[in-house]
């Protein structure tokens, strides 16, 4: 017999057993290594808790929050967090797409090109920041080369807070535009192509058919690439980290910088968890909106 | 003749965009081929240089290069293959079988992909010095298991979805058990869900800095950490800087070109039907 005829609605114990078998180790292992995790990264937050430990962890309650709040570096890092998600990801969607537009044209290589403009995406992070480190070196570098081919006394941009965000900036944009790129290319190549070449031979322009049929077919796609790039883009750390070590001074000192510098240089671990206690539930408001509008849409229709 | 030229001015624009895209990883690569005395004296491709493979083989003699390649290959199989069985186990089950609540469960994995990685990464390693966990395997593969297994639940949940209900109704009426259907009906359906599973599984867990920069120290130590100990930026260090980079993406690389159209699948997760 089929068990899925729950006639009576109570569960059958051989439903049981399968819910163990194929859910059972997951919901094991993300209880373990999530929500512990979080559990008590949350009871670190509400205690004095030095890495060394040499005074034990002393409860003193909502204390690394206030001291948060009132640490403007904090606020410094929350600041430049924004204003990087607010150039970089309009950037990336802007390049990204025009470029998936262009590529929508049949030509030579096209295919192989496309391949080719995907690389940079796959270059580890923290291979991209040595790397660029590399590139901007006044010495080595080719930025140096530029400065000296034009007459001039090449400039260290890593020795500078605005060029090195700048430069983090420049980093981030090159090696994401093409997933961008690549989701809208795959979004624009499903279109159904009847739609267009009926809204042309109505003597729709170009411009009016991208504008009333393009853009609002491919508004799913750009929310979902836009929100998963603005999931990485509030986690960013590896690049940054090897780039800049969050410098100069405190330049390019990102959420995860200031968390990571605060629990494994200063030692402050309640400190450090406070702060990576916020940056979560910034992650997790932002994903509830998204996950709720592409779930709705998406996946559960069935 | 008209659109002939315009495709050829578009197919030169877009070989531009190719190349501008690119500088980084050629100037990589040229730099992996030049002597130490090179790097100093022609920084762009413009200048003349006789390539070499000094620093490749210096990469090989100087430093723990294989030990790292081999660490971060034994985490990342043993990450995939945990993080593909479980999660597709799962999305089966969250796909499937009559639960209730099944749309709050499977959000709730998703969403555990979205959590900052350092903010867990510091309270697991308290966690791992506690038990001893730090700076083994074991750990590093825990941690490596903590962001792929939801992202595979995210990835194969609509490829799971997809099939229509008859193919597993038929089988169930017919005495098979979950695990059968699973096994001989489904696992073959979804099989190019797995495969992008496994591709993504095996470069998010290469490509992971933070984890070994917080939990490992000599013994499990990856080779994404090995690259960024030349950042001292001597000529020496750019050198051996570039041919490990190109050592360590060239894998990448090559999946990316060769598995294209698994990759453009993987890269937005269930979100997007590419």
């Amino acid at each position: 017999m089929s068990n899925r005829g729950n006639k009576s609605g109570g569960v059958k114990p051989r439903q049981i057993i399968n819910n163990i078998i194929f859910l059972g180790p997951v919901i094991a292992f993300l209880i373990l290594m999530l929500i512990y995790p979080l559990v008590y990264s949350l009871y670190m937050s509400f205690h004095k808790w030095e890495l060394t430990q040499i005074t034990p962890p002393s409860f003193i309650g909502l204390k690394n929050y206030i001291n948060l709040f009132k640490d403007p570096l904090f606020w410094h890092a929350l600041k430049i967090q924004i204003i990087f998600i607010c150039i970089a990801i309009p950037l990336e969607l802007i390049i990204g797409l025009l470029i998936a537009l262009l590529f929508q044209i049949e030509f030579k290589g096209n295919n192989i090109m496309r391949t080719l403009l995907l690389l940079p995406f796959f270059i580890l992070p923290s291979l991209s920041g040595t790397t660029w480190r590399f590139i901007l070196h006044p010495t080595y570098g080719v930025f140096g080369a530029i400065y000296r081919f034009l007459g001039k006394e090449p400039v260290d941009w890593l020795s500078n807070g605005t060029l090195t965000f700048i430069a983090v900036i420049f980093q981030d944009v090159w090696r994401t535009w093409p997933f961008i790129f690549i989701t809208l290319y795959a979004a624009l190549s499903n279109f159904p192509q009847e739609l267009k070449e009926a809204a042309a031979i109505d003597g729709a322009s170009k411009f009016q058919i991208f504008f009333s049929i393009t853009l609002p077919l491919l508004i799913p796609a750009i929310t979902v690439a836009c929100f998963l790039r603005l999931i990485d883009a509030l986690r960013i750390f590896s690049e940054v980290y090897v780039m800049t070590e969050g410098g100069p001074g405190n330049a390019t000192t990102f959420l995860s910088i200031f968390i990571y510098k605060n629990a494994f240089r200063f030692f402050q671990m309640g400190y450090a968890n406070a702060a990576g206690y916020i940056l979560t539930t910034i992650a997790m408001i932002i994903s509830a909106i998204g996950l709720t509008r592409i779930f709705s849409r998406e996946i559960y229709e069935y | 003749m008209r659109k002939k030229v315009i495709r050829s001015l578009i197919f030169i624009l877009a070989l531009i965009i190719v190349l501008i895209e690119l500088i980084p990883v050629i100037l990589l690569f040229l730099t992996s081929i030049k002597t130490n005395m090179a790097i100093w004296t022609s920084p762009t491709p413009f200048h003349p240089f006789k390539p070499t493979i000094e620093q490749y083989i210096g990469v090989f003699r100087e430093t723990t290069f294989f030990k790292n390649i081999f660490n971060s290959i034994y985490i990342a199989l043993w990450t995939t293959f945990f993080s593909v069985l479980g999660g597709s186990l799962a999305s089966y089950a969250l796909a499937r079988f009559p639960l209730k609540r099944k749309k709050e469960i499977s959000i709730g994995i998703i969403f555990t992909r979205m959590i900052p990685q350092i903010a867990l990464a510091v309270p697991i390693y308290y966690m791992f010095r506690k038990i001893g966990l730090l700076d083994t395997y074991t750990g590093m593969i825990l941690a490596h298991t903590t962001f792929n297994l939801p992202y595979v639940v995210w990835l194969l949940l609509p490829f799971f979805q997809q099939i229509p209900k008859e193919f597993e109704e038929a089988a169930l009426i017919d005495g098979c058990s979950y695990i059968k259907v699973f096994t001989k009906i489904f696992f073959p359906l979804v099989s190019s869900g797995i495969i992008v599973a496994i591709i993504f599984c095996f470069l998010g867990s290469w490509n992971d800095f933070i984890y070994t920069l917080v939990l490992s120290n000599v013994k499990t130590t990856t080779a994404p950490m090995l690259v960024t100990t030349f950042v001292g930026m001597y000529a020496p260090e750019v050198g051996k800087m570039s041919a490990a980079g190109i050592l360590i993406i060239l894998p990448v690389f090559v999946l990316a070109l060769t598995l294209q159209r698994y990759i453009i699948m993987g890269l937005s997760g269930g979100g997007v039907k590419g």
